[in-house]
């Protein structure tokens, strides 16, 4: 099947060159969108937009929860602080075609009535916070940030703030935390960010690729939009394709593509003799996909229905040659060096599923262990500020559900 | 046994009137009827092995006379490792002797059961005894305690240990062990001391109430942090290993993690592990912790060693009845020589409160074995009553029995206006294996030290005493075994001495099924036969299934 | 007696129990083996029971000992391992015997990670003994040796090591300056004079003395 690209499109890639931007369209979605403030978020309604952050939330909600806030000062931010594995989507928007981005950014400020707007990027990704810098000081310099200022009567602050370069910074409270200068440390919720977010104000937080449809949707409409899907699902996806298939990369593809196109399609199929064996999908919660949902389509709902989650898109391919208790068990210590250390069953929950699995993985667990992390699993979801406690348990969690046999195989008794 | 339900009592107690108890005619009566030490038919005769026809404790004696848990075929494929110190026990004596031999250049492992710590030494509260006071003397020390034992010690080790304890102090303060001070600063002060009981001079050092916490945090960092110390927990040891001499050649034990024996060659075992407490002798409570099951007394008792005192324990009267959590728990004397009373169920005082233990105790006993005690949530005992003695002389608590206040607190009671719920609990074994004054016994190769050695403390251990012995002695074992050890392991290593031990069993018409040692109490429902099944292991041997419930 | 049941779970294991009973108790009562996660049984000094505990209906998960935790409805329960021994703060008891000025210089490279606490609190809420762990760990990265007294009722049972997220390992720093103040600063009058008279011979021990009689 053939499909334009979009986010990745070469009139996008123009790297912070502005004008280039604007020659190819560049600021017709933010002139749609000033033309009729009050229709933004009805169009992203109708257009099916949903947060690529990784928990998939309708976008349209959100925005509307943070216009009908009172007058006064509104933050947007744009979340482009990506460190978890496997993923790799914001940090080429951010280099390769930044514009889009800001300009969905700007989309959003208008239609909340937001007088900042910060892109947020991770610094150890240089290029991606070059290139933004440089965008954003033509985008100031240019002159179209004025009719927003009018219609806010207020000054507009566009600016770039580095995150921590921590995977929790990532986590919208956190996000809001660094912002006011303090750790990233999430914050308990409610009260949520577009009630109280930076410095107590309302606050919209968005992805880097979320805020980038935004633009597109603006400049070429909802139904357009829509149609770019597959089967009931809207617009494109970025995969972040790795592991153990040929070509590995970034790939759009309409939402709702099927596993199989991706992986021996786009991917080139399987890395040497051995069988696909299952996908990890991305995001702040891994899932596991085994090679019966070869066949599912890469929507949000579809992938949720099979009791997994779509994630941010990033798809991290493994063969039979991998074992899975011993993937997970990185995956769990990735979080465990994550955890930001406020909450103490997130570290030390996390301390415990590494020990477990770690000792299946190594051939001295029994039939208790098994049970003992089960239990955890149980126990630990909810208890922590943020979602990453539970971001840990779900990759375990599935892993347990799918690949029970092989737990039961590594223990001894 | 049933009680006078709690509520009842307390209002009786409330209405009491705390009339002196009515003196005890017959003394020797009540020790028969209710003492464990003196009841008929608690103390058997040893059948088999070095101390045959000497008298023990029944449950004690079974153990003794247990036959090993292990066959030489259970060992095939284990691990063998080589060193030349191998010390059995992670408590304070086990520490100070690996220290110890690291320093003078041994090859040491240090294996434990549960894990590094966990041990009677981490629960001490009150002290340790070193003649320091102007007004004490090392001669004092060793009279005192020698006396204390009823004369009955040995008195080269006693006066092994008043003069060594100074220096024993010294070491762990290079350690990094605190004491307290009773005036001036840390440099130039002069250390807090407090009189043991039976003592003619004040002699316990102690940092706060949690002396032990103290002792054991430092040397468990230190033995952690030496490099020279390989430290396996959770390593229990399950059967020593002999030549064909009979020699103590090493250990094997079982790794609880790995599931799987391993068998240590060593120059010179070390056994450090402690007392008995968790067999509940004549069915008390116990104050000891969870691995204190007399593994290493049973072992070396196998495999030949001479033991001493064996029917001598310490038995305190006031251990926690209630809650059950802690359940054996030490109330110290303290309580009752400031005056605190006993009371029954009918608000009655039932004995001098300050007559002898053994008297004590016994009374205590007679007192819930007839129904007078008090019964709550199950737990019978009877009530030390504190806040009547706060009333009496206020500001006691919090001047003299601040540890109580620490206990009854964790019990979830306050002390002042709520009377603690008391009985006898096991609390020390006084005896164990002879030794000499470096740890050597009977058997070449074997060392022991520590609460499983006998001889110091004769018939009845002072306060604060036990501390110091680990360490004086800790340390001189440690030291005579690495320098004696032999960098090469006996040329034959095996279970040698079993033939032997088994053939006694049978000509003594014991019985060959029951295993030991126990590794835990009863009630940790440790199955060896499960565990070794676990990797495909033959069942040779086996434990039967255990009881359930603790009583 | 009467006493109501309670159904909690442990490791995965459903029991039924008593809310009198701590959960070590629960668990031997109802048969379970229990041979890790024990030690001193219910004095609360050993460290080694270390549990992650959820009520039922709460959402928070604290840490706790097991031997001085009571069952009640619902609770769940899952024993903590004891850390692996990589230890990556090793020191000799002579670290500070240089050049005494530079302690704290001292204390920054043999824990160099206690400069960079992030204040998370992580370390004082996992404390079951509630000590102030994270105002022990910042007088100690300030050179300031009244830290020790912040753990003075340490047990060591390591879960402020587990907690801190800067791999500072609280507890372990406390000990290092408790033991090397002790160790180069702790001169007691009484037992220097006493292992002076011992050393020069003046003071012996006979043992033929017939006092020691009862
Ligand atoms: C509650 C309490 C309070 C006390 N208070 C005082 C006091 O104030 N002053 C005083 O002087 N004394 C006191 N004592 C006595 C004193 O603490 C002990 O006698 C002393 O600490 C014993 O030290 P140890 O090293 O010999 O044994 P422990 O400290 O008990 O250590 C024995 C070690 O060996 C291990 N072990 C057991 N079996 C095996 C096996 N099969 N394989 C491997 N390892 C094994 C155990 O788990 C343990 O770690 C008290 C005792 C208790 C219980
Ligand atoms: C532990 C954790 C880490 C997160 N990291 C990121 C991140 O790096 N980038 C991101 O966009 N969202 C991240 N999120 C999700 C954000 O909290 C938030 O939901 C998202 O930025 C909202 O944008 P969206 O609605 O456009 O997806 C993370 C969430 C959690 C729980
Ligand atoms: S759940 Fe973990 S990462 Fe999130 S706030 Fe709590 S400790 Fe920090
Ligand atoms: S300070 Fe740390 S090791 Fe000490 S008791 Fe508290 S949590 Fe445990
Ligand atoms: S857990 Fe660590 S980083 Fe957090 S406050 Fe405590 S010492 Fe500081
Ligand atoms: S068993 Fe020792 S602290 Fe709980």
């Amino acid at each position: 099947m053939t499909h334009r690209p979009v986010l990745l499109a070469p009139t996008a890639a123009v790297g912070a060159d502005l004008d280039a931007w604007l020659q190819n369209g560049g600021a017709e979605g933010l002139r749609h969108a000033l033309a009729a403030p009050e229709r933004i978020i009805p169009a992203l309604a109708h257009a099916g937009l949903r947060g690529m952050g990784g928990a998939g939330f309708p976008t349209h909600r959100k925005w509307s929860s943070v216009a009908g806030q009172s007058a006064g000062d509104k933050y947007v931010l744009c979340n482009g602080n990506e460190d978890e594995p496997g993923t790799f989507k914001d940090r080429h928007l951010l280099s390769a075609s930044p514009h889009q981005v800001i300009e969905g950014a700007l989309i959003a400020a208008v239609a909340v009535d937001a007088n900042h707007v910060l892109l947020y990027v991770n610094p150890h990704q240089h290029e991606a916070l070059k290139s933004t810098r440089s965008a954003i000081e033509q985008w100031r310099a240019s002159g179209l940030l004025a009719p927003i200022e009018r219609r806010l009567g207020l000054r507009l602050a566009l600016d770039v703030v580095e995150s921590s370069g921590r995977y929790i910074g990532g986590e919208e409270t956190a996000v809001i935390a660094t912002i006011e200068g303090g750790f990233p440390f999430p914050r308990r919720k409610p009260p949520y960010p577009a009630e109280s977010g930076v410095h107590g104000r309302p606050t919209l937080i968005n992805n880097v690729e979320t805020l980038a449809n935004v633009t597109h949707i603006l400049r070429h409409g909802a139904d357009w939009y829509r149609a770019l899907g597959i089967g009931g699902a809207c617009g494109t996806k970025l995969y972040s394709l790795s592991g153990d298939v040929l070509e590995p990369g970034l790939f759009e593809l309409p939402m709702g593509t099927s596993l199989r196109e991706l992986v021996f399609t786009h991917g080139g199929g399987m890395l040497g003799p051995l069988a696909f064996k299952a996908v990890f999908t991305g995001g702040p919660s891994n899932t596991l996909l085994t090679a019966d949902d070869l066949d599912v389509a890469l929507d949000f709902d579809a992938v949720a229905q099979r009791g997994s989650r779509l994630g941010t898109g990033a798809m991290i391919v493994i063969s039979a040659g991998t074992s899975i208790v011993r993937k997970v068990a990185e995956y769990v210590d990735f979080f465990a060096a994550g955890s930001c250390g406020q909450c103490t069953p997130c570290k030390t929950g996390t301390y415990q599923l590494s020990r477990l699995l770690r000792r299946i993985d190594t051939g001295v667990g029994v039939q208790a262990d098994l049970r003992a992390l089960e239990s955890l699993c149980a126990l630990l979801p909810g208890s922590g500020r943020c979602g990453l406690v539970d971001g840990a348990v779900t990759v375990v969690r599935s892993s347990m559900q799918q690949f029970r046999e092989e737990y039961e195989h590594q223990l001894i008794g | 046994m049933t009680g006078i339900d709690h509520r009842l009592a307390l209002e009786r107690l409330l209405a009491s009137d705390h009339a002196a108890p009515n003196p005890i005619d017959d003394i020797e009566a009540l020790l028969k009827a209710h003492h464990p030490d003196y009841r008929e038919g608690s103390l058997v005769s040893l059948a088999v092995g070095a101390n045959r026809g000497s008298e023990c404790p029944t449950a004690l004696a079974a153990s003794l006379q247990s036959n090993a848990r292990i066959e030489d075929a259970d060992l095939a494929g284990a691990p063998v490792v080589d060193t030349e110190v191998l010390i059995i026990g992670g408590g304070g004596a086990g520490c100070a002797a690996a220290l110890t031999a690291a320093e003078a250049g041994g090859r040491v492992i240090l294996a434990t059961k549960l894990r590094i710590g966990d041990s009677n030494t981490v629960m001490a509260e009150g002290g340790i005894q070193a003649a320091v006071g102007e007004d004490d003397s090392i001669q004092r020390h060793f009279e005192d305690t020698l006396r204390a034992g009823h004369g009955c010690a040995d008195r080269r080790l006693v006066a092994c240990l008043a003069s060594s304890a100074p220096d024993s102090i010294r070491w762990l303060i290079d350690r990094g062990m605190r004491f307290d001070l009773a005036e001036g600063g840390a440099i130039g002060g002069k250390l807090l001391r407090k009189k043991p009981g039976g003592a003619t001079r004040a002699r316990i050092l102690s940092f706060k109430d949690y002396t032990g916490l103290e002792m054991m945090r430092v040397l468990r960092e230190a033995v952690e942090l030496d490099e020279r110390i390989r430290l396996w927990n959770r390593c229990p040891l399950v059967e020593l290993l002999s030549d064909e001499a009979g020699h103590c050649v090493g250990a094997v034990l079982y790794d609880l993690a790995l599931h799987r024996f391993v068998l240590v060659r060593a120059s010179c075992v070390i056994l450090a592990t402690g007392g008995v407490g968790r067999l509940h002798l004549n069915d008390f409570p116990t104050s000891n912790h969870y691995g204190a099951t007399a593994d290493g007394l049973v072992l070396a008792y196998r495999i030949g060693a001479a033991l001493r005192e064996l029917d001598s324990f310490q038995y305190h009267p006031t251990g926690i009845a209630w809650p059950s959590f802690r359940l054996g728990g030490l109330i110290s004397e303290a309580a009752r020589s400031a005056g605190a009373h006993l009371l029954n169920g009918l608000g009655e005082r039932f004995v001098d409160e300050l007559a002898a233990r053994d008297v004590v105790s016994a009374a205590i006993l007679r007192e819930c074995a007839e129904g007078r005690g008090i019964e709550r949530e199950g737990m019978v005992g009877v009530f030390l009553d504190i806040p009547e003695l706060e009333r009496r002389q206020p500001g006691t608590l919090a001047q003299r029995l601040i540890s109580l206040g620490h206990l009854a607190r964790q019990c979830g009671i306050d002390p002042s206006r709520e009377p603690m719920m008391v009985r006898p609990t096991l609390h020390y074994q006084n005896g164990g294996v002879v030794i000499d004054e470096n740890g050597t016994t009977s058997v070449p190769g074997l060392y022991c030290t520590g609460e499983l050695s006998g001889g110091i403390h004769g018939r009845n251990r002072m306060m604060g005493n036990a501390l110091q012995e680990i360490i004086t002695f800790g340390r001189r074992a440690g030291l005579h075994a690495a320098r004696s050890a032999s960098r090469h392991p006996a040329p034959k290593v095996g279970l040698f001495h079993l033939q032997g031990w088994r053939r006694q069993l049978v000509a003594a018409g014991m019985p060959l099924d029951r295993f030991g040692p126990d590794l835990f109490p009863r009630y940790a429902n440790f199955d060896f036969g499960d565990e070794l099944a676990l990797r495909g292991g033959k069942r040779t041997t086996y434990a039967p299934k255990r009881a359930r419930r603790v009583e | 007696m009467q006493t109501s049941q309670v159904r909690i779970t442990v490791n995965g294991c459903v029991i039924d129990t008593e809310p009198t009973r701590s959960i070590l108790e629960a668990m031997i009562d109802a048969g379970e083996t229990l041979i890790d996660g024990v030690g001193c049984m219910g004095q609360g000094v050993c460290g080694s029971c270390r549990v992650l505990v959820r009520r039922q209906g709460e959402s928070e998960v604290l840490s706790a000992l097991a031997c001085e935790t009571r069952a009640c409805e619902g609770l769940q329960v899952a024993f903590l391992d004891h850390l692996p021994m990589h230890r990556h703060h090793v020191y000799a008891m002579d670290d500070w015997n240089g050049d005494s000025w530079r302690i704290l210089e001292r204390i920054n490279a043999t824990f160099p990670e206690a400069q960079h606490c992030r204040h998370c609190g992580g370390c004082d809420s996992a404390c079951p003994k509630h000590l102030q762990v994270h105002k022990g760990v910042m007088l100690a990265a300030a050179g300031d040796l009244s830290a020790a007294e912040c753990f003075d009722e340490c047990i060591m049972c390591d879960l402020c090591t587990i907690a801190c997220p800067e791999l500072i390992s609280p507890n372990h720093l406390g000990l290092y300056v408790r033991r090397l103040s002790t160790a180069i600063g702790f001169r007691p009058a009484d037992l220097v004079l006493r292992l002076h008279q011992i050393e020069r011979g003046e003071m012996v021990i006979d043992q033929d003395v017939a006092s020691t009689q009862p």
